[in-house]
């Protein structure tokens, strides 16, 4: 195969997914040792699919893994998008997904997905190489934010009677 | 007539005010999504499943059936107009669609989208009335070995013969069943891989999974690697089509019907088959003049054909859903599990136990059609007002109904960080090409298929031999390993005679 003289550019990555699927067999395999196989009237125990798919998985990690270092996955289109991450823009969303579930059950649904919104929107800002904004530009986002979770927190909460946590009893924020 | 008169009476429930409202509402918010990118209508739905908790199950399925109708319909807007199309079906649609848009014929590649997509969810929609009840007669005799060799079959369809890659496709369905391992084994009760986290106990939400995966997915990849990627949008005009543009859409549109219906029945599911199909058969049956359309200038009957078979297909998948209990796309998955929620079991039982719900859901699908034509047809240019919207604030905007979605499904912090793990997850799927559908099919229906084997097994005493003995599992046995091994066998034909043609060439 004259296909592994050219390394594909995405190389290390395919090699960390075929790997990762070896990991996640083995930690199946590994949690697999503790459930009893006590099959009752079943034939097969509550650990019977636990070993087929731990099998399963690692066979699929090998043949990635083969498929990587062999000239890389085969039929794979070219991914949609930039060659590099723009992981600055990543680490803003990341914040705002993760700082929302951190504060969302001491600041309330409103003011923790607000907050969630304007970190979201300056990160995307900053990924289409627009400057993320200032003062003015962060209040903005911030009203917009109040504006869209506002209305959905009484909407579900009082209409749809879904639980939501609010910063306090009155049922408004 | 036994059908007729179960029909009418699903018009009655359906056709109250109250329902009406919540067929219009799902209606408007299915259009919406398709439209708007970076929502489906599954995420769509999954994010709106704690809305169960309140509503009643007819109520909510209408609602939800909307949903996953009207996204269609909006789905083709945005391929035709912008060329980014939002689901697999309507990818073929951008094809055509978006050539005709560039030479100025947008109003008739959406005149014959909405059209055609009317007249293939209505005629399916009159199948399913008159072929489910059959199926589902036929499916009560069926008995654990033969449903667990038909979700084998759902299962190497949804994973083997969608996308690029078989090897990607199933890992990605393990992964979806081993997620589905968590929590509480339903025969034995027995604890499985919760590593002593309380919140696994009741197992991983499918909601938790849709939301991550789509989602949250959708919008760190944007954010890490499209934010510089221009899309250029076509100029609108009145949706319109001439009488030789009627002329030649109408064959295309039945006969697109004719090839989705069957590719959404059978648990084989999924929309890229027949849209493309249709697509090719549409391109051979064209009459030369209008072939040399096709890629450069853009043909109508390329727009028809795919949309209808899309349309087609979409209902289609409620036949295996509705009958046998087994979603064959990731938005059936998660009407399965709405279903689920409310304690009622989608199989064969379902027409008798849970009838007058399963008719008013029916009835609404022909509501709703009309409904949907009425919506795209003359208010085309108030949805298109949509992709206004700025990109960094829609999917900002989206994390936050992602939060009520999987928050409001058990009031759990620890969810939320889950969901951004699997967000991850997601993003480095798509780089590398791993399909996501298997993962949410492997979740919901993995359980289920496990159930299935361990009680087929106990009829066979624990010998695996009951699968091959029952001809009907038989049968489906070998269809499964047919599918899997005759794309490869083809291949491999076809290599050698290319191989020996170069050889004889070379000689």
């Amino acid at each position: 195969m004259n296909q592994a003289l050219t390394p594909t550019p995405h190389r290390a990555g395919q090699i960390a997914m075929g790997a990762g699927a070896l990991l996640l067999a083995a930690l199946l395999a590994f949690g697999a040792v503790a459930i009893p196989s006590d099959a009752g009237y079943a034939g097969v125990g509550p650990d019977f699919l636990p070993w087929v798919l731990s099998a399963a998985l690692a066979v699929c990690g090998v043949l990635l893994l083969r498929q990587a270092f062999t000239g890389g996955y085969r039929d794979m289109p070219e991914p949609s998008g930039a060659a590099r991450g723009d992981w600055r823009a990543l680490a803003w969303v990341s914040a705002a997904v993760l700082l929302n579930a951190a504060l969302i059950t001491t600041l309330g649904f409103i003011l923790s997905c607000s907050l969630g919104f304007v970190l979201a929107v300056r990160g995307l800002r900053l990924s289409e190489g627009k400057p993320g904004g200032a003062a003015a530009q962060v209040l903005r986002d911030a009203l917009v934010g109040v504006a869209i979770a506002a209305p959905v927190y009484w909407l579900f909460t009082r209409l749809l009677a879904v639980n939501l946590p609010g910063l306090t009893a009155t049922g408004w924020i | 007539m036994d059908t007729l008169s179960h029909l009418m009476a699903g018009f009655a429930t359906a056709a109250t005010p109250l329902n009406l409202l919540w067929a219009f509402a799902g209606c408007v918010l299915g259009t919406a999504i398709g439209v708007l990118p970076g929502l489906g209508p599954a995420v769509t739905v999954a994010m709106l499943l704690p809305i169960t908790g309140q509503v009643e199950p007819t109520a909510s399925m209408i609602f939800f059936a909307g949903i996953y109708y009207g996204a269609m319909y909006g789905g083709s807007t945005t391929s035709i107009l912008l060329n980014t199309p939002g689901e697999t079906g309507t990818m073929v649609t951008a094809l055509e669609g978006f050539k005709m848009a560039k030479n100025g014929r947008a109003g008739a590649a959406l005149a014959t989208a909405a059209i055609g997509s009317f007249v293939a969810g209505t005629i399916a929609t009159v199948l399913v009335t008159l072929f489910a009840p059959l199926l589902a007669e036929f499916a009560v005799t069926l008995g654990p070995p033969e449903y667990f060799c038909l979700m084998l079959l759902a299962f190497t369809t949804v994973s083997a013969v969608l996308g690029q890659s078989t090897l990607r496709g199933l890992t990605a369905l393990f992964v979806g069943m081993a997620l589905g391992l968590v929590g509480i084994d339903q025969i034995s009760g027995q604890v499985r891989y919760t590593g002593g986290v309380l919140e696994f106990m009741d197992g991983i939400e499918v909601v938790l999974v849709a939301v991550g995966l789509f989602a949250v997915a959708e919008t760190l990849y944007n954010a890490l690697y499209e934010g510089r990627g221009q899309t250029s949008m076509n100029r609108l005009n009145k949706a319109h089509m001439t009488r030789s543009e009627w002329r030649r859409s109408w064959p295309a549109w039945l006969r697109g019907t004719a090839i989705g219906f069957p590719f959404g029945t059978i648990p084989a599911g999924g929309t890229e088959i027949p849209t493309f199909l249709s697509y090719a058969t549409e391109r051979k049956l064209a009459d030369p003049a209008h072939r040399e359309q096709f890629g450069t200038t853009g043909a109508i009957e390329g727009v028809a054909g795919p949309e209808a078979a899309n349309n087609a297909a979409v209902t289609g998948t409620l036949v295996p859903l509705l009958t046998l209990g087994i979603p064959t796309s990731v938005t059936a998955a998660i009407l399965l599990s709405a279903l689920q929620g409310y304690g009622i079991n989608a199989g064969p039982q379902l027409f008798q136990t849970s009838s007058a719900l399963v008719w008013a859901l029916i009835a609404s699908l022909y509501i709703g059609n009309v409904m949907l034509l009425v919506l795209n047809l003359p208010l085309v240019g108030l949805w298109v007002k949509l992709l206004k919207i700025p990109r960094p604030q829609l999917y900002a905007g989206i994390l936050i109904f992602a939060t009520v979605g999987v928050y409001g499904m058990r009031q759990s912090a620890f969810d939320l960080f889950l969901m951004y793990g699997l967000g991850l997850l997601g993003v480095v799927m798509r780089r590398f090409d791993f399909p996501t559908a298997p993962v949410i099919v492997g979740l919901i229906l993995g359980p289920l298929a496990e159930a299935q084997l361990r009680n087929a097994l106990s009829i066979g005493e624990g010998s695996f031999a009951v699968f091959v003995q029952r001809p009907l599992s038989l049968t489906l046995l070998v269809v499964v390993l047919l599918v899997l091994l005759v794309p490869r066998l083809w291949g491999w034909l076809a290599r050698r005679a290319q191989a020996r043609a170069a050889l004889a060439h070379g000689a």
